[in-house]
């Protein structure tokens, strides 16, 4: 038996006061040594109770009620320990759990301790499974970071979790799991809350660390680009059962079961022709009412089915900008220090930032966390106010109007005629507010039509977004997180904005309703002529939306372009890194690890020569292409792309 | 961690100069003073005052010069060791309040510990036991603690234990020792007297202090560094002490600066039900009659322990967490 383990008919169920509510049933697969598993699966799945049964963690009210978990340790061959028997906080269990099956979880801020020292809850581990003294477990955890990759690891067992960046958090992490090395490995979403480029590098580790210790990885997942890239074999969980298991490239080319191939269909990826569309699992329908379609003459068609999109935009108005900005600049000031004697420090957030937002396009603004995206859709929102550059915009006359300057009256109008969708479905809608006065609050705040108007726009979004007008007085806590999504939507579109802005719209939400939503922004854009901001870290996502595509990096905007041209040729080093790091659930098009760099990707002064900006040098944007933009010191960059 | 030391001792000395002018400005607040309360006692007795010796009087305390002359002269004196002179008693502040001091500082410390040593194993026993039989039978009691009146407690614990143990329980000592100097019996003495008011007046406190741990510790269990130090493969009991109760910790210490005036406060009723020797019921007499320098070195000596706890509380916070410790002077 060369498996390590084997779980056979697992049944995990949470009893509560008054009822027993399944939450893993029928649940059957195997992990063969040094082999990767990935289990698959959205929210609310089962797949983390699996693993939670595997490790022993699983909360006080979930009991495994049938089935076994069969673990064979190679060390001590010919022994298989039924994990499913064991007592959760027994000695055995102790044993195996950490020492022999180790854990890494998704949140590295707050999966360590920030009381205790990296060194302390390595050393802490090591102590635990291995007879050794202080010293000898201080030499085994530095030889472990080493592995990891840590930079000055014999210094870094002295510096706490919130002194490290969270790519080196999650380091830490995986060297406290691999320090007693493990027969496996449960990662449980290792990359979900890190950025492409430190996503790429840890995945990475974990391939070569699995090769350097020989050890069996399960990895759980929602991300079908991770499991193209990482597993053997993988086991896609729907509704705590598992609706199909197999070959990692059997399963992607020929799914078998209707939710593996619904699932691979909502992913968004590469090439994708320009009218291909995802597919979610369930599709919404959007309705056009009579007060949207009113007053938008430049929108010849309502019923756009038989239409192709490219038709539905006026030529003359496409080309119309609504929104320019223009070198726009902001720096927060950080004191450091105490009130007798204080340095303060200028941190640019974004900076020299130039953009144009046409009408009836989507502009896609990539970047990664803390490169100042969301700073700069506040400042155009106007929540902040910009140190410097200038913010145009084209109100109700036509005429292109200086927003920097207004002060709040005078900035009233073009409030309404920009909105705002937020990332975080569950926190950006009022609990106490029914649907109906969520979507109303616009038009109340502003006036617009009096009650019975707002009571038919409402209706008429509520059937825009394809939610039941029923739902009206219900509140948010009832819905999911797509619908809530779509609540949001409805929302910002209550008061016919020119300019939409999306901060992070989907990245919330699992990919079957990912699409869903995607879908449904590019059906709304089409049929109102809707002009789009999207804001994202996921580029393939931003490629299945945008038109255009403004990559940014460390406040500034590196590159521009339209999307086929971006993609096709990136010129900058940071969009070269950004389009190697993501994972694509494709199998033809897997990453390339060797070319992942380590943490110098978006470091703006180490990218090579006509790209550098540091104290001596600070690139402007150059043309490259009709609408391609690089930020580079000279022209001459022609060879270096190619 | 030395300048953060040097820094939080150096902000000490503005916040007490601070404290000591608005104690002194409160305690003006009312209209008249001292001497004008006397003479309205004296004259609703029917005396006849002598407007000469009140003059005399009034110069004699100095109450006839500006007030901050006279805030002036206090100030100085605290600084010097010397209190003021108590108009109520003849007496100089110092002789009047004499052991009180000492004794309502010990009683308060009691307390505080009491509270901590009895609150903590219950607190953890209820938040690793929630819904428990145990958890609902210490609520019921932290929830009798909470709304009980102290005074009353002490009352009825003073009651019963005349009744069935024959013992009077009341004051801090047996009377025999009442102002004899210190001695080895009258130590013994005061031990045997402590618990009483000890727990009277700690029980609402432990009451909030288990309910506080309690959720502090519920909100730290669920944490994800938990269920990393359990996947480690630690003990339960280990991964208790090491990691969710150390983060719970820091509310309490934080309290320490808080907890001292609030024992204090809430000591006054009971020692005048129990008759203890504190500076409780001094301090009410001495703010009825307007005895100015008593009431503000009571007020001053009550500022004082805030402070001090403060301060505290503050070292042990930096001691005890690193992210205080290395990231307190950065801020946004």
């Amino acid at each position: 038996m060369t498996d390590i383990l084997r779980i056979k008919d697992l049944k995990v169920e949470f009893v509560l006061p008054h009822m027993r509510v399944k939450a893993v049933e029928n649940v059957s697969f195997r992990i063969g040594a040094q082999e990767t598993v990935a289990l698959v699966g959205e929210s609310g799945s089962g797949k983390s109770t699996i693993s939670q049964a595997i490790m022993g963690l699983l909360p006080k009210s979930a009991q495994i009620t049938k089935g076994s978990i069969i673990f064979a340790d190679p060390k001590t061959p010919g022994t298989r320990v039924d994990l499913a028997m064991l007592d959760r906080s027994g000695t055995e269990m102790r044993a195996i759990r950490g020492g022999r099956i180790s854990m890494i979880f998704q949140e590295p801020m707050s999966s360590l301790s920030p009381l205790h020292t990296i060194g302390d809850q390595i050393c802490e581990a090591v102590r635990l499974h291995r007879k050794v003294g202080r010293a000898e477990a201080n030499e085994l955890a530095i030889e472990m970071l080493t592995l990891i990759g840590f930079p000055q690891p014999k210094r870094s067992l002295k510096t706490y979790p919130f002194e490290l960046s969270g790519g080196l958090r999650q380091r830490a992490m995986i060297a406290m799991a691999m320090v007693c090395r493990p027969a496996l490995l449960v990662a449980d979403e290792p990359t979900t809350a890190l950025d492409v480029t430190i996503q790429a590098q840890i995945l990475r580790l974990i391939k070569e660390v699995q090769s350097e210790l020989q050890m069996s990885v399960l990895l759980i997942t929602h991300d079908l680009g991770v499991v193209a890239n990482m597993a053997d074999r993988m086991v896609v969980v729907y509704d705590g059962r598992v609706v199909e298991s197999g070959r990692t490239d059997d399963v992607f080319i020929n799914p078998g079961h209707a939710y593996t191939q619904s699932l691979l269909a909502a992913v968004p990826h590469f090439n994708m022709g320009p009218d291909e569309r995802l597919r979610p699992l369930r599709e919404i329908k959007p309705k056009t009412g009579s007060l949207l379609a009113e007053e938008r003459p430049a929108d010849p068609v309502r019923d756009s089915q038989e239409i192709p999109p490219s038709l539905a935009l006026h030529p003359a108005m496409a080309s119309e900008p609504v929104l320019a900005v223009r070198h726009l600049s902001k720096s927060f000031t950080t004191r450091k220090g105490n009130w007798l004697k204080s340095e303060e420090s200028l941190i640019p957030a974004v900076d020299d930032v130039s953009l144009t937002v046409n009408r009836g396009e989507c502009v896609g603004l990539v970047g990664e966390s803390g490169c100042g995206k969301t700073t700069l859709s506040k400042l155009i929102m106007r929540a902040m106010e910009p140190d410097d550059g200038s913010i145009l915009f084209r109100g109700e006359s036509g005429q292109m109007t200086e927003l920097t300057g207004l002060d709040e009256d005078q900035l009233n109008p073009y409030r309404k005629r920009i909105q705002f969708v937020f990332q975080d479905p569950f926190g950006s809608l009022n609990p106490r507010m029914t649907v109906q006065d969520i979507i109303a609050e616009p038009m109340i705040i502003h006036g617009v039509g009096d009650t019975a108007y707002r009571k038919k726009m409402v209706l008429e979004l509520m059937d825009l977004v394809g939610l039941d007008p029923r739902f009206l007085s219900r509140y948010p806590h009832s819905f999911s997180g797509g619908q809530r999504q779509r609540i949001g939507i409805a929302r910002a579109l209550s008061l016919k904005p020119d300019l939409l802005i999306f901060d992070e719209p989907t990245s919330a939400l699992d990919v079957s309703v990912q699409a869903q939503i995607l879908n449904l922004l590019k059906d709304l854009q089409r049929d109102l002529n809707l002009t789009y901001l999207f804001i994202s870290h996921n580029l393939a996502v931003v490629d299945y939306i945008a038109d255009r595509i403004a990559v940014m990096c460390a406040g500034r905007i590196v590159e521009s372009a339209p999307r086929e041209q971006l993609f096709k040729n990136p010129v900058h080093p940071y969009t070269q890194a950004l389009l190697n790091a993501v994972p694509f659930a494709d199998l033809d098009h897997l990453l390339d690890f060797d070319k992942i760099v380590d943490g110098k990707a978006s470091d703006p002064s180490r990218w090579p020569a006509p790209f550098t900006i540091n104290a001596t040098s600070a690139p402007k944007m150059m043309q490259f292409a009709e609408d391609h933009f690089v930020r580079a010191e000279r022209a001459d960059f022609t060879e270096i792309a190619i | 961690m030395l300048t953060y030391l040097a820094r939080r001792l150096f902000v000490m000395v503005p916040t007490l100069i601070l404290i000591s002018v608005l104690v002194f400005v409160i305690i003006q607040l009312p209209p008249g003073d001292f001497l004008s309360t006397y003479l309205n006692e004296l004259q609703s007795q029917g005396e006849a005052v002598d407007p000469a010796k009140i003059e005399f009087l009034k110069q004699q305390y100095g109450l006839d010069q500006p007030i901050y002359i006279q805030y002036a002269e206090w100030a100085w004196g605290l600084l010097h060791g010397d209190l003021g002179f108590s108009f109520e008693y003849n007496l100089p502040v110092s002789d009047v309040v004499g052991d009180r001091l000492w004794l309502s500082m010990v009683l308060n410390f009691s307390t505080v510990i009491f509270i901590y040593i009895v609150s903590f194993p219950i607190g953890i026993y209820s938040a690793t036991r929630q819904y428990s039989w145990g958890d609902y039978g210490f609520t019921l009691l932290g929830f009798l603690g909470l709304a009980m009146p102290n005074f009353l407690f002490a009352l009825i614990l003073l009651y019963y234990a005349n009744v069935i143990f024959g013992t009077s329980i009341g004051g801090l000592m047996d009377p025999e020792f009442i102002n004899q100097g210190w001695s080895f019996a009258k130590m013994m003495s005061v031990a045997e007297h402590l618990w009483a008011p000890v727990v009277v007046i700690g029980t609402s406190g432990t009451a909030s202090m288990i309910r506080r741990l309690r959720a502090n510790l519920l909100d730290e269990l669920s944490k994800q560094y938990v269920v990393t130090a359990h996947a480690k493969g630690l003990s339960p009991t280990k991964v208790l002490f090491k990691y969710p109760l150390r983060m719970a910790l820091n509310p309490f210490i934080a309290d320490i600066g808080n907890i001292l005036p609030q024992v204090v406060s809430g000591s006054v009723l009971v020692s005048v039900v129990m008759s203890l020797p504190t500076t409780g019921p001094m301090l009410l007499t001495a703010l009825q009659s307007q005895d100015m320098y008593l009431a503000g070195s009571f007020l001053m000596f009550l500022a004082l322990l805030t402070v001090v706890g403060m301060f505290i509380s503050d070292v042990l916070l930096a001691w005890l967490d690193p992210r205080i410790r290395l990231q307190g002077g950065i801020s946004k």
